[in-house]
């Protein structure tokens, strides 16, 4: 009786498992397609975020060389990469899942399709599919520009869009904007996603207690959601809105580990007494065999012998 | 050491027939020129050897990734081991008041320097790049027991070489007009050497209580030393190493390997320059039981040493002891206890065997097994890292010491009896005014 429980569990468990290892993408995710045709340009600008943001974990494309992860990070180059759909690629890099981060925040939508562009260069039977919506032309509203402010009196991060329109600059009204502040690992996401109104401005709440470098700046960065419409404006600046925290690097203070100038002070007392102690002796004693000389030659020799 | 010289024996007659019989075979003799000769042929095969090691770096030795520290370490262990024992005889036996211990005393402490003399060398054998040595003295970090060691080692050597000199002082002076058979640069030394000693009761005064100190010094000083090597080893996490009683299971080895050391140096002494008046069979004696001491307090460390984690066989631990019990080195491991230990205890316990030419050769084996044990600390944990041995060629994975390491090697411990041979032969072996001045004593007490 209690042997079936258990293979039953251990089959219930097995599956369970085996379904986690499915990466299941949403219908509509699986046949998106890239807003621009993959070219050299964008494949280089791929291969730069690779490099910078992926390679740590899965290596170099076609070295199955990934560091040892559970599940491994495929190598970019392998048939389970490429099998995927460009819009599975896209789903998978923005969600993330288990020790693969998702990139959502840290990413670009544009840059995660450069990097599928850099992906694809490994796969020689790649044909691409543009995106039908935006094959006609890029953005409709080009050179969107942001301006990050800080509202003290209000508590707030403003960020301002405008764009050049008849020669002259414009407010942007209506774009959605997220706000992020730059942390160690990848981007934490500020407030929620806010729309500009008719001036251009999207306010966003801004909490009190974020730490910033000891003189309290905070990177700032504010990116478009809809980069089919507005094009990939982003704008990246420096306020100093964060608490001013100061991390001691860990060498900073003495340690036994550390160079020899941060020696912790007990063991630098004790070496140095130890050594003049001894050595104190030792030089007191070479004034004795001095000594002994002078007392040597103060009387006759020749009395003695 | 008395706190006042009775300088009553510079008369007797006794001092000159001392002097006599010590001085006889200071100088050069054919004997010391063929010994000498034979060293120095030796020597010269294992001064090629270092020119390969120089020339193509440590490839020439069976060290690799895994095991770095093998017979060189092994070797500087045992040097700094045996010199020890300069400071248990002259120092901690002669300061708590044993006689006996007056003749054998300068022989110690010649071993004393000229181990630590060469133990220094040793560790530059084990140097890939030996032209970086000063780095260590100008970028070296106090918080690591290298740095530790280096400054103790110097330390021993300078206290070890005082203890050796400051008693030959009043020696070098009595010897002075004694010496026609000598050739002149060496009347010269002795001339230069004796600084001006002419037996003034202030002179005796200042000496002994020079020596005093350095004998009191000596003791935390040989503490150190030892100690600190240990510490070489304890402070890592590998099994075998990490053990706290390391620290007194390195210095009490280190008695046994000296205590033999000095036994065989008194044989060659005794016989060769016929000076059994003065290494009497009861100095022998006496150095057995100090053996035998010595080698119990070190088996007791032994049982602890291994026993204890033997009890427990952590995993880690397990393997290093299997391969040591059962294993690989089971044979030199249990060679070393039973002919190094057990069974010299057992024999030295009878008085028959507490005679010279039965110390002689026990004293040989142990030492040779001295020499082994340093092995067994050093190399078998080197051979077990905790992360898997992989992807590299298969004469890396154990350690086999090469032909030329091993000329190195035996040119270091050449280089020590040489050391060893010039002090014996030059200058006089058994202190010529503390024996005098105890026969003094003993003379007039007995009159009395
Ligand atoms: C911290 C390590 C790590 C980093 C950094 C990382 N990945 Fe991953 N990645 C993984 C792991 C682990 C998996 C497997 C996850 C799973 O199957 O659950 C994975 C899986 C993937 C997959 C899915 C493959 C499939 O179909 O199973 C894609 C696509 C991917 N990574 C792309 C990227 C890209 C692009 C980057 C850089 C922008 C990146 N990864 C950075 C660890 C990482």
């Amino acid at each position: 009786m209690i042997k079936r429980y258990f293979s039953l569990l251990l089959i219930v468990l097995i599956s369970l498992r085996l379904s986690a290892q499915v990466w299941v993408v949403p219908a509509e995710n699986e046949l998106r397609k890239s807003p621009f045709a993959f070219d050299d340009a964008s494949r280089k600008a791929g291969s730069e975020i690779y490099n910078a943001s992926c390679k740590s974990c899965h290596g170099e494309p076609g070295k199955n060389n990934p560091i040892p992860l559970v599940p491994p990070p495929p190598d970019f180059a392998s048939v389970k990469m490429q099998s995927n759909s460009d819009g599975a690629l896209q789903f998978k890099v923005t969600a993330g899942r288990g020790p693969m981060p998702s990139f959502k925040n840290t990413l670009s939508a544009t840059d995660v399709w450069r990097v599928i562009s850099y992906a694809r260069s490994f796969n020689d039977k790649y044909v691409q599919e543009v995106s039908k919506s935006s094959e006609a032309g890029g953005a409709s509203v080009q050179n969107v520009k942001i301006q990050i402010s800080w509202l003290k009196d209000k508590n707030q991060v403003q960020a301002s869009l405008s764009a050049m329109k008849d020669k002259v600059n414009q407010p942007v009204a209506g774009a959605e904007v997220k706000l992020f502040a730059k942390r160690y690992f990848g981007n934490l996401l500020i407030d929620e996603a806010r729309t500009t109104d008719a001036l251009g401005n999207a306010l966003f709440n801004f909490p009190a207690d974020l730490p910033g470098d000891s003189a309290g700046h905070v990177q700032l960065i504010a990116r478009l959601t809809n980069e089919a419409i507005f094009g990939e404006a982003k704008a990246d600046s420096v306020l100093i809105i964060g608490v001013p925290t100061y991390r001691p690097p860990l060498n900073e203070q003495r340690a036994m580990w550390n160079v020899v100038s941060k020696t912790p002070i007990w063991l630098l007392l004790a070496y140095t007494i130890a050594v003049l102690g001894a050595w104190g002796f030792i030089i007191y004693v070479f004034l004795q065999i001095r000594a002994i000389f002078l007392a040597g030659s103060k009387k006759d020799p020749d009395s003695a012998e | 050491m008395a706190s006042e010289v009775n300088t009553g024996f510079l008369n007797d007659k006794k001092l000159d027939s001392i002097a006599a019989d010590i001085l006889r075979p200071v100088g050069i003799t054919q004997g010391f020129i063929v010994w000498m000769g034979f060293l120095g042929i030796s020597l010269l095969a294992c001064i090629y050897a270092y020119y390969l090691q120089w020339d193509k770096g440590l490839i020439v030795t069976g060290l690799r990734d895994y095991t770095s520290w093998g017979m060189y370490i092994a070797n500087f262990v045992f040097f700094v081991a045996t010199s020890l024992v300069g400071m248990l005889i002259s120092s901690v036996l002669g300061l708590i008041g044993f006689k006996w211990v007056k003749p054998i005393a300068r022989i110690a402490e010649i071993i004393a320097v000229a181990f630590a003399a060469i133990a220094g060398l040793v560790i530059v054998s084990d140097m890939g790049r030996p032209e970086r040595l000063p780095y260590v003295f100008l970028y070296g970090r106090i918080q690591s027991p290298i740095i530790w060691d280096v400054t103790v080692v110097t330390t021993y050597l300078v206290i070890s070489a005082l203890l050796y000199f400051l008693p030959l002082i009043p020696d070098l002076a009595i010897s002075k007009g004694r010496m026609g058979h000598t050739p002149k640069w060496l009347q010269k030394t002795y001339e230069v050497l004796s600084v001006n000693w002419i037996h003034t009761p202030q002179q005796y005064k200042i000496l002994l209580k020079a020596v005093r100190i350095m004998l009191i010094l000596i003791i935390p000083t040989a503490f150190a030393i030892h100690t600190v090597t240990s510490w070489l080893f304890a402070v890592t996490l590998r099994p075998g190493w990490d053990s706290s009683i390391f620290g007194p299971y390195f210095l009490t080895g280190a008695f046994v390997a000296g205590s033999a050391a000095v036994v065989i140096v008194m044989y060659f002494v005794r016989t060769n320059y016929k000076l059994d008046k003065y290494l009497t069979l009861h100095h022998f004696d006496m150095m057995g039981k100090l053996l035998v001491l010595v080698s119990i307090v070190y088996l007791y460390f032994n049982i602890n040493e291994y026993l204890v984690p033997g009890f427990k066989m952590k995993t880690a631990e397990a393997i290093h002891l299997k391969e040591l019990f059962v294993g690989d080195y089971a044979m030199m491991f249990w060679s070393v206890q039973l002919l190094g230990l057990i069974i010299p205890i057992i024999l030295l316990l009878f008085k028959v065997f507490r005679k010279p030419l039965s110390m002689l050769v026990i004293s040989i084996i142990m030492l040779i097994a001295a020499w082994f044990k340093r092995f067994i600390i050093v190399v078998p944990t080197q051979d077990h890292p905790f992360l898997p041995k992989q992807h590299v060629p298969d004469a890396w994975m154990v350690y086999h010491p090469t032909i030329v390491e091993s000329a190195i090697t035996i040119g270091t411990i050449i280089l020590a009896v040489i050391i060893i041979t010039i002090l014996v032969k030059f200058f006089p072996v058994i202190p010529i005014w503390e024996v005098a001045e105890e026969q003094h004593e003993t003379d007039s007490k007995t009159k009395e």
